[in-house]
């Protein structure tokens, strides 16, 4: 029944990351361009086609793959988030890692703007010619490992404000205030360096203009993981649909479980940010769209929700290099976009079944 | 308080039991033996505490006292352990919409199911089974959001039977039942009881609890009476509890309670 | 004896008029027409670039109050501080009795200020045509007799930095990232128009706009012959997928300019020379064939 329904549902989305991964290889700074020639025919122009590969090998692939890797962990925790919440409006934010993320970049863009001794500080002589290409630990570190530290720090701030994971009310709680007080204090590190709004804008804004093989590894891998450890606790968010209560009638550790989940949300949410930014909607949208699709338990809903953000998240980033070509639209206008015009159209799709079945 | 003695088992035994919720407390020292492969009913008047007993004593709530299941105390059971052979069923509780009967079922076999393993031969018999017992197979596709109040309810009480555990802890079972899925629900629990199983029930429905082996009835946080239901003293003890606005009369081989309207006759306690 | 002290009185008014000469009129870039009775002695400035331009015409003792942003030169931080260009603070304008103040285009402070009877002129200038303009401007509004000789003097320090360049340098394809996102200064941009001026071309056409947020691969395809970026830009820049390939990485021909130099680059404004000379120096030190020129001159 069901069983069946999803493993087609997963072989579909396989196919249409598949499709899409070739549509976005042939979408670049050019639009959409005509690949194959040049592969097909290498001796033609061998410039041309070592140019080709280049391009495609180098900067579009790992983007492409990239963007589903991001799209698949933001999926994942989305899946998560809802489950641990019980709250179909539950997003992987909600612990106030988009917060902490944004204060990290605020951070470290302001540091590296101010010339004086701190991240960036060292490395000036004043001159003009500085070492772009110098390997030190903290400038490697940069924009996305402190993005990433961010993250982890607000949902480690939420967990000490909740006191734990018992309470899930005041675990949402917490995160809501963390995310508002960091935040805040966000704004006020950007009052003091207005310079650095342009780049602030690029990355809550999300895009995957800077993912290479690295980082697309990292966030596929990454993902196997969280995915593999979602599964396994799955359970678990089964059991709490039937109430706190009769989920520990069952036998079924809450706590140990609970904080395992928040570490899975905190270590996927973490990773996808700091390699594209904040990507709005598409934590929120994949699992309602894989649940329109097919009724399963979480521990199918983790795969297929992570694969659904992965199609997603790909589709929009394909879009958004395509329409403004050689500009760039922020991929998270474009999630927002796809995902909430579906979701729209699911809406008004019940409600017309609803109203036809009283009339 | 009379304990019965025919029985050489005691399901779960209860020594000065007390549990309080924030500031208030809600149960003070309750002492309590409850009988193996018997049908115990727990009644008594709003705000007794009852749902809070069966928590407890299922260790769902944090208490101060003894308890000891099956001979065992309770906090020595491994909880896995602990959920094999103890069953609850919960009062008004959430349940996930999107889940399907068949999976909400099949949640009452976690206890027996390993890490790693999907659900085995064995478990899909139980589950077909539980679904049988309660009129539930035909639609066991649909999603539980689909379903009325009286379907959601034989469904829960069809993940409870699948624990297949020896205590069956039921809070207000019958909630949202009609008449006739209230005496299938008898009939259930009678064919358990026959099995070996013990079954502890809340029921605000005095007359379906007078159907019970035994009755425990309870009045702000004590138990003031526990004995047989075909007993008069249990009769009277039930009459006492709800301010005499009861009487229990014998009807056709089964014992019924009646409310005694004010208007036509005044309490007459020599009957 | 009339005619004697009506002579005396024109002298005078004559001597001692530039500073406090009869009424002005000047329109603002909103299209606002403000008119003083006599030309204004205490100013506040809401924007950096119009601070500087005041100074540069020689009237910086006139300045009470600057916004947090005006740094230069380095006697403002002496001021009284009233906020941001965005995020005044009106009470302590108000409090400077300003006779005008002289802000930004996009801020919603100037419709408050007019309440409450404060004089503004909102004066932005965005383009190398802006900033002539608006130094003459200010220039007429302080009864600044030299203005335009400041301006011409302004104007030749740019071409002498054009002139520095040697001709072997000359159009040098340049990439100049503002910010990671990536943005870059397009042709049309302030940076861009000193660029060409200094004879070098933009691999961003004047189409893309000012400060388009471009993909990536446009500048590894564009193959800019170097690279200028600011300070903020750096992070990671070596690391980005394929641009280890292009020429101008493998060949360490990129420019970082710190914050403060930043500052001149992008700013609109009197410093424009400086700016213009920070990158002539690059163009000079880092562009393919400035090596061999160098070489030759030897």
């Amino acid at each position: 029944m069901n069983a069946r329904r999803a493993s087609w549902l997963v072989a579909g989305m396989l196919l249409a990351a598949l499709a899409l991964s070739a549509l976005g290889v042939c979408v670049g700074s050019a639009g959409l361009e005509n690949l194959i020639g040049p592969f097909l025919s290498p001796r033609r122009d061998p410039a041309a086609t070592a140019m080709a590969q280049q391009i495609v090998w180098e900067i579009r692939l790992p983007r492409t793959l990239g963007a589903w890797g991001a799209g698949a962990l933001l999926g994942l925790a989305g899946a998560v988030a809802q489950g641990l919440f019980r709250n179909p409006l539950a997003d992987p934010f909600l612990l106030g890692s988009a917060s902490g993320a944004s204060l990290g970049v605020a951070l470290a863009l302001a540091a590296m703007g101010g010339g004086a001794g701190m991240l960036g500080g060292s490395m000036m002589s004043g001159g003009v010619a500085v070492s772009v290409f110098s390997s030190s630990a903290l400038v490697r570190l940069g924009l996305t490992g402190a993005a990433f530290c961010g993250a982890v720090f607000a949902v480690l701030l939420t967990l000490a404000l909740s006191r734990g994971v018992q309470h899930t009310l005041r675990l949402l709680l917490a995160g809501v205030v963390v995310g508002v007080v960091l935040g805040a204090m966000t704004h006020l590190v950007l009052l003091f360096s207005p310079e650095s709004l342009q780049a602030m804008q690029a990355f809550m804004l999300g895009s995957t203009s800077f993912v290479g093989w690295t980082a697309c590894v990292l966030m596929v891998a990454v993902w196997v993981l969280c995915t593999l450890a979602a599964w396994l606790f799955a359970r678990v968010l089964d059991g709490l649909s039937l109430g706190d209560a009769t989920a520990r009638s069952l036998g079924l550790p809450l706590g140990p479980m609970r904080a395992a989940l928040v570490a899975v949300l905190a270590l996927a949410t973490g990773t996808a940010v700091a390699q594209t930014g904040l990507v709005a909607f598409v934590g929120l949208a994949a699992p309602h769209l894989v649940r329109s699709l097919v009724n399963t338990t979480n521990g199918r809903l983790m795969l297929l929700a992570g694969c659904m953000g992965g199609v997603l998240l790909m589709a929009a980033d394909t879009l958004a290099r395509w329409l403004i070509a050689p500009q760039e639209l922020p991929v998270g206008v474009l999630t927002a976009v796809l995902g909430g015009g579906y979701l729209l159209w699911l809406m008004q799709r019940n409600t017309r079944v609803a109203r036809g079945a009283v009339l | 308080m009379t304990v019965p003695t025919s029985e050489p088992f005691i399901a779960i035994d209860a020594c000065d039991l007390q549990a309080r919720l924030g500031d208030i407390g809600i149960l003070h020292g309750i002492t309590l033996a409850l009988p193996r492969a018997r049908w115990t009913s727990i009644v008594g008047p709003n705000g007794a505490g009852k749902s809070t007993l069966l928590k407890a004593l299922a260790g769902l709530l944090p208490h101060h006292g003894r308890i000891l299941l099956l001979g065992r105390p309770l906090v020595d059971w491994p909880s896995r352990a602990r959920a094999q052979q103890l069953g609850w069923l919960g009062q008004n509780e959430s349940s996930g919409d999107d889940l399907t009967v068949w999976d909400v079922v099949m949640l009452g076999r976690l206890p027996h199911q390993a890490w790693f393993s999907p659900p085995s031969v064995a478990d899909h018999a139980v589950v077909e089974r539980a679904l049988k017992a309660t009129q539930s197979w035909d639609w066991r596709a649909r999603t539980l959001g689909r379903l009325s109040g009286g379907e959601r309810q034989r469904v829960l009480l069809a993940r409870a039977l699948a624990v297949e555990a020896e205590v069956l802890l039921m809070d207000e079972p019958l909630a949202n039942l009609d008449p006739p899925h209230q005496a299938d629900w008898l009939d259930l629990v009678q064919a358990l009881v026959a099995q070996g199983k013990t079954v502890v029930s809340v029921l605000h429905e005095v007359a379906m609890a007078l159907h019970a082996d035994e009755l425990v009835v309870m009045a702000q946080g004590r138990v003031t009476h526990q004995g047989r239901c075909t007993e008069p003293s249990t009769h009277r003890a039930l009459e006492a509890v709800f301010d005499h606005r009861i009487e229990v009369h014998a009807l056709q081989g089964q014992w019924v309670a009646l409310p005694r309207i004010s208007t036509l006759q005044k309490p007459n306690h020599a009957n | 004896m009339n005619i004697l002290r009506g002579a005396l009185w024109v002298l005078l008014t004559v001597l001692c008029g530039p500073a406090q000469a009869g009424p002005l009129q000047v329109t603002d870039d909103r299209g606002m027409v403000v008119n003083f009775e006599r030309s204004p002695q205490r100013i506040v400035s809401l924007l950096p670039s119009l601070a500087e331009t005041v100074c540069e015409l020689g009237q910086c003792h006139r300045l009470v109050g600057v916004d947090r942003y005006s740094s230069f030169p380095a006697s403002l931080r002496q001021l009284t501080q009233v906020g941001g260009g965005l995020d005044p603070h009106i009470e302590a304008i108000v409090a400077l009795r300003p006779d005008v103040v002289l802000m930004g285009t996009s801020s919603r402070a100037g419709d408050r200020l007019r309440a409450l009877g404060i004089k503004v002129v909102a004066l932005e200038p965005k383009t190398h045509a802006d900033v002539q303009r608006v130094m003459l401007k200010i220039g007429q509004l302080l009864n600044v007799a030299d203005a335009q000789k400041i301006w011409r003097a302004i104007d030749a320090g740019v071409s002498a930095a054009a002139q520095s360049i040697p001709p072997e340098v000359r159009n040098t394809r340049v990439y100049f990232e503002v910010n990671p996102g990536p943005y870059a200064a397009g042709e049309s941009s302030f940076i861009g128009e000193t660029l060409t001026r200094l004879g070098a071309k933009n691999i961003v056409p004047a189409a893309l706009g000012p400060f388009p947020k471009l993909n990536p691969e446009y500048i590894v395809r564009a193959k800019p012959d170097l690279i200028m970026i600011g300070q903020r830009s750096m992070d990671g820049m070596a690391q980005r997928p394929g641009w280890q390939s292009m020429r101008a990485m493998r060949e360490q021909r990129v420019c970082v300019f710190p914050a403060e130099q930043s500052d001149t680059l992008v700013r609109p404004g009197p410093r424009m020379v400086e700016g213009a000379r920070l990158m002539a120096r690059c163009l000079a030190e880092k562009a393919p064939g400035a090596k061999q020129a160098a070489e030759a001159r030897l």
